[in-house]
Parts: C-alpha cells; sequence; structure tokens
C-alpha cells in the first residue's frame, strides 16, 4: 500500500510559523500527533466522510473535524439551508426568525430544555452555565470531574496552564469521575458554597480509555444536587447528539438542570447553545452574555436543519452501529497481528488504544501508520463517526489497519 | 511556600551539580580542580545542604551531610544563601578557616567558570563546544530545578500530581547528552544518560535546537510540528514537565 508524504503541508506550516503562534494553535495543533510529519496539516477540501489535503491526499476522516461533522462535509442539505438563509442575510443588526425556529426545536426536542440560548463555541456555553449557576445559588465554587474538559476559558483550564491565576481556579473542586463520596465530601468540606456540578455524560479525556459512568452514579448525582441545591450541569459539547438526540442524559438516564451544547449541532458551522430548565430561565435572563457574532442567522439555519436530519434519520444509532462495525473489525485484526486493541466510550466516539505499551509509542507508530495510508487516525484523543461514513469506509479502513498492523510488526 | 526556600533549593541542589561535569568535561577546570583535595560543605539553618567533594581530578556532588569536609559553609537562612549565589553576601565558615585562601581564590575561580557555561550570549552560543556544555548544563539544571519545582512550588505541584509514574527522557541527537526524570509515587529522581524504554521521549535534532528549546527562544509546539523536536510517548507527562520547566525562570535566570 502506498504512503503519502507531505510537502505542501510542511511548506506551509514553515510559513505559518513565522506569522502565527504556534503555527497552528489550539487542539488542531500537529503537536500530538506522533510524529507530526506523519500527518497533514492542512486541509485543501472535504467532502461527506473524507478530506483531502494540499499535497493531494486522500483521508477517510475519523476525527470529523473533533466532532463538529456529523452529517458529511458539505451536506447538501444543509448547506441548501445556509445558502438560503445567506442569501436573505447573516449578521445584521437584528435577529432572524430562524433564531427563534431553532430554540422552539430545540425545547421540543430536548427533554429537559425550557429555553435555548444561543454562541458561538462550547467554551461560551459552559462559562454561561457556571455564571448562571453562581446567579441562581448566590454561591462561587463548582465541583468538576479530574481530568475534564470544559474549554478554553481560565477557570476551565486548571492550575498550572499558561495564563491562569490562581483566582481563577479558586473555585474549583475536583473530584474523582465515579466516585460519589469524593462529591459528598467536597460538598460536606463546602456547605451551602457549591453552585454547580459540572461534567460531560461519560468520561472521555485524551490520552486514555474513556469511562463510562457507574450503575446509578448520574442518578445519585442528581438526587444529591436536589439535596444540596447544587446547579446540574452536563457538557454535551462532544457526546451532543452522537449517543441520544433528546440529550446524552437520557441514553444514561437522567435529568440535568443545564445542558451545553456545540459541535455536531450545525454539522461545521459556527455555533453553540445552552438548553435549560424553567427555574433557571430568569437567571440566564440577569447575566450579561453576548458577543459580535451569537445572533448569525446562518449557522441558526445551517443547525436548524442539521438537527432535524439527525432526528429524522435517526443519526445517533447509525453512528453507533458503524462505530460498533468499524472498532469490532479492527479489534479482530489487531488480534491476528498479536496485538490488543482496546476500545471504550460509545461507539460513535469511540476511545482507542493498542493496550500492549503502556508509553502509547506503540500505538502513536499504528495511528501514524494508517494516516499515512488514508485513514485519519489521531493516537490522543476519541475518534468521531459521521452519518456520512458508509461500509465502503469501514471495509478500506479495515485494509488499511491490516496494513499498517503489517508494517509495525515488521519495524 | 516561601519563595527564599524554594530559590535556596534551586541554587544547592540544581545548580551545584553541574561542578560534576564541569570538572570533567571543562579543561581549564579539570586544570584548577586537577590537585585538588577539598570537600566543602553547605548546610542553611533549618536543614537545606549539600556538598561538592574534590578529589583525585574528579568531583562528586551530594544533597547530604557528606562523612567529612574540609570546609564547611554556613547560611543563616535561605535568603543568606540565594544572596551569596548573587554575588551580594558571603557565608559563615563554620570549618575550614584555615583554607581562606581556597576559598577567597581558587573557589572563586571555578564558581566564575560555571558561571560562564550557564550565562550564555549570542556570541558564545556560537562556538559549538561551548554550545555543547552550555546545553549540557542547561539540560542538566532543568531537569534537577524540575524535580525541586514539582515537590515545591504550589503551582508546579498541580502540574506534578498529574504525571503518572514513568521515566521521561530528553535526549540531543544523534549522540546525545541525555537525561532522564524518573516519577515513581509521587517521588522524582534525575539520571544522566539514555534509558531503554522511557514512558515519554523528548529528541531534540541536534545541540542548537535543544539550547534554544531549555532556553525558551522557540515555541515547543511548532518546535514539534516542524520535526525540530520529537516528543513520543506519554505526552501528558511531557506537558506537565513543559509547564514546570516554564517555572523555572521566576526562581533563577
Amino acid at each position: 500500500m502506498n504512503t503519502y508524504t507531505y510537502e505542501k503541508s510542511q511548506s506551509l506550516f514553515k510559513r505559518a510559523a513565522k506569522v502565527i503562534p504556534c503555527g497552528i494553535y489550539g487542539h488542531l495543533s500537529p503537536a500530538p500527533l506522533v510524529p507530526p510529519t506523519d500527518y497533514p496539516f492542512y486541509a485543501a477540501k472535504a467532502s461527506g466522510s473524507k478530506f483531502w489535503d494540499v499535497d493531494g491526499n486522500e483521508f477517510i476522516d475519523y476525527m470529523c473535524a473533533y466532532g463538529p461533522m456529523v452529517l458529511g462535509y458539505n451536506n447538501p442539505i444543509v448547506e441548501e439551508a445556509a445558502e438560503k438563509q445567506r442569501k436573505l442575510g447573516n449578521c445584521i443588526t437584528s435577529p432572524s426568525p430562524v433564531m427563534v425556529d431553532l430554540a422552539e426545536y430545540l425545547v421540543n426536542l430536548i427533554s429537559i430544555a425550557d429555553w435555548a440560548f444561543f454562541a458561538k463555541n462550547g467554551g461560551d456555553a459552559t462559562s454561561f452555565a457556571l455564571m448562571i449557576a453562581r446567579a441562581a445559588t448566590g454561591r462561587a465554587k463548582a465541583i468538576l470531574i479530574k481530568g475534564g474538559y470544559h474549554g478554553v476559558s481560565p477557570w476551565a483550564q486548571g492550575p498550572g496552564h499558561h495564563g491562569v491565576t490562581d483566582e481563577d481556579v479558586k473555585n474549583n473542586i475536583y473530584v474523582k469521575w465515579n466516585d460519589i463520596s469524593q462529591i459528598e465530601e467536597a460538598i460536606s468540606d463546602n456547605p451551602k458554597q457549591i453552585a454547580a456540578f459540572m461534567a460531560t455524560p461519560y468520561h472521555h479525556p485524551a490520552f486514555t480509555d474513556s469511562e463510562m459512568p457507574g450503575d446509578g452514579y448520574w442518578q445519585k448525582v442528581e438526587q444529591i444536587c436536589k439535596k444540596e441545591g447544587i446547579v446540574l450541569i452536563v457538557d454535551d459539547v462532544r457526546c451532543g447528539f452522537r449517543l441520544d438526540m433528546r440529550g446524552s442524559n437520557e441514553y444514561f438516564g437522567f435529568k440535568p438542570d443545564l445542558i451545553c451544547y456545540c459541535k455536531a449541532i450545525g454539522n461545521g458551522y459556527p455555533i453553540s447553545a445552552l438548553v435549560g430548565k424553567d427555574y433557571l430561565r430568569n437567571y440566564a435572563a440577569k447575566v450579561f452574555y453576548t458577543g459580535s457574532y451569537w445572533f448569525s442567522a446562518v449557522p441558526m439555519a445551517a443547525a436548524l436543519t442539521t438537527l432535524k436530519e439527525l432526528e429524522r434519520i435517526n443519526g445517533p444509532d447509525i453512528m453507533i452501529k458503524l462505530g460498533k462495525k468499524l472498532t469490532d473489525g479492527m479489534t479482530e485484526i489487531a488480534k491476528t497481528y498479536g496485538y490488543n486493541l482496546k476500545v471504550t466510550g460509545v461507539p460513535s466516539m469511540p476511545s482507542i488504544y493498542i493496550t500492549d505499551d503502556e508509553s502509547l509509542m506503540l500505538h502513536q507508530d499504528f495511528c501514524a501508520a494508517c494516516t499515512k495510508r488514508g485513514a485519519f487516525f489521531t493516537s490522543h484523543h476519541n475518534w468521531f463517526i459521521s452519518t456520512a461514513h458508509t461500509d465502503e469506509d469501514i471495509q478500506r479502513t479495515w485494509d488499511i489497519v491490516e496494513d499498517a498492523f503489517k508494517a509495525i510488526k515488521k519495524k | 511556600m516561601n519563595r527564599d526556600l524554594i530559590k535556596a533549593n534551586l541554587n544547592l541542589h540544581a545548580l551545584l551539580q553541574n561542578f560534576e561535569e564541569l570538572t570533567y568535561f571543562d579543561t581549564q577546570t579539570a586544570s584548577l580542580t586537577k590537585d585538588w583535595n577539598e570537600t566543602i560543605y553547605f548546610s542553611i539553618m533549618g536543614g537545606i545542604q549539600a556538598y561538592i567533594e574534590f578529589k583525585e581530578m574528579k568531583c562528586t556532588f551530594g544533597i547530604s551531610k557528606p562523612k567529612r569536609s574540609s570546609i564547611s559553609l554556613f547560611f543563616l537562612s535561605p535568603g543568606h544563601c540565594n544572596a551569596m549565589f548573587d554575588g551580594k553576601s558571603i557565608p559563615i565558615p563554620l570549618k575550614g578557616i584555615t583554607r581562606i585562601g581556597f576559598l577567597m581564590t581558587d573557589f572563586p575561580n571555578l564558581t566564575k567558570r560555571l558561571e560562564y557555561y550557564l550565562k550564555p550570549t549570542d556570541e558564545l552560543l556560537k562556538n559549538e563546544e561551548y554550545l555543547a556544555l552550555n546545553t549540557r548544563f542547561s539540560i542538566n539544571t532543568a531537569m534537577h530545578a524540575i524535580k525541586i519545582l514539582a515537590l515545591m512550588d504550589p503551582v508546579s505541584k498541580h502540574s506534578a500530581s498529574r504525571m503518572k509514574d514513568g521515566v521521561i527522557m530528553l535526549k540531543v541527537l544523534p549522540d546525545g547528552p541525555a537525561a532522564q526524570l524518573i516519577i515513581s509515587h509521587g517521588e522524582f529522581k534525575v539520571l544522566k544518560g539514555e534509558i531503554e524504554k522511557p514512558t515519554a521521549v523528548i529528541l531534540f535534532k541536534d545541540l542548537k535546537i535543544a539550547n534554544d528549546m531549555i532556553n525558551g527562544k522557540i515555541d515547543a509546539f511548532s518546535a514539534a510540528a516542524s520535526g525540530d523536536v520529537l516528543i513520543k510517548g506519554q505526552l501528558p507527562l511531557i506537558d506537565a514537565l513543559n509547564l514546570i520547566l516554564d517555572r523555572v525562570p521566576l526562581y533563577i535566570s
């Protein structure tokens, strides 16, 4: 099987590094891709489940832009809706009617939602949720899960990170995932001071396995929050609409007070949302929170169409089945080459690691070998499946996986 | 944690250990110390201690009280010790008063030599031999400083608490120098040289890249992406190490 080279990506990066900090910053930085020189840095175009880099290499994309792509790149239905709205207007002095349509749709779709608020990024939604919880409770502290991710606001980055002060994080209390006793201890140590408990529906940290909630975990958390007057916030930014259209909380059988959405909501158009229960509506109204592009109508039209389409085709079910098929096949192929591939998390966003080497170096070699053959795999983050992935994509991926295992076995 | 206390630990435990390799690699230092038979013991009221022993053309560094010392230098406080390292104070000699000539003349010549290698200029770094030694000392100093900050600096302690057990190896390609930071049950240990199976590696393409990186002249992300620095393995360990490393200049330059 031919392997790719990336001369144009490398050349562009050299230019970028001179004028952009890090060259490519944030979660798209090539730094955690090991080795970065085995990966494409710049995309030229994308369609369906694939993208093509600036060197003309084709990739089946298992990162889906780190989540936003859910119905396929350039999905014609979504693009048509966006184009229709674009012709009418996008960023205008007054909001467009599609904002009301989208809010009504979300309120009907999401089981706990009595209202919806729109912004741009997941971090906008998580920060707003925290502010609402503080406004509603008159308390300052928040219980968060150790290793959880809620965006890049200073409060969300944690102590020790550049530009983050002790004051930024002094109200955070970190507890271990699935550990009720630590939550109870945090509450007992900080009586009437905890405004919120925030967590993702299941724990999906980078560089390690995902962890599902233990039996009764969320139900117990919900019960504790109710008893203690703590606002229960679910950060559904990554999982949202890949587990259950009604909210990932429904997949696990509990009812939070606030849910944060982004990523899959707009199939790549920049929009995020916070939905909440009625009792928090007035507090959401009182917290002043806005942004220059938060009323842009095109992403709202794209989001409305994305959600309708996902609901029509039962998107989460399709992605879960595709992810299961893909990873079951990969696990079998790995076995034939003497490797153990561990798959965790919900199959629509699987975390996959080779367990034969704790240092992850073998796993990094494997992911790089697959990427160089056309299946874009990261070695540090959960992957994403879209409804645009096909059985042909999966078969092609299995062929790539087989060839990659042969290559690393030889190495 | 007292800032002076952390700085004193860095001065005594991260800087002084460089004498071992300075004596070995720098011909001028080797010549200066070849006939020395001295053990200098440093202690600060409250407990921090270190010694450097010069014997049979070799320097040995330790962080305890030596079995015997020819000179014993005492500091009333961590601040007193730091002031000496900044050239603004002198220690109290508890032993070796007869060795005053050595302390006033010979030893300062040695410390000046270390200072020469630890305070580079762009001009000096153009010299290959200087670059090699400055890089070696910078890596060793950085690794020892990380060990100290991981245990003492409140912000670094947060980063260190996220570090799983393992070994991070830094190596300048192709032939070194190399160093290891070993993390085990909350304890940190620094070793020189390579290890066959590290948990995470940072490989610098050459001495210049290593030097620029350790001294904060290039950004780690761009260097990694461009292939100048290869990072591999448990990257969260390297991420935490970098966060701690970036705090070193808050205490010592």
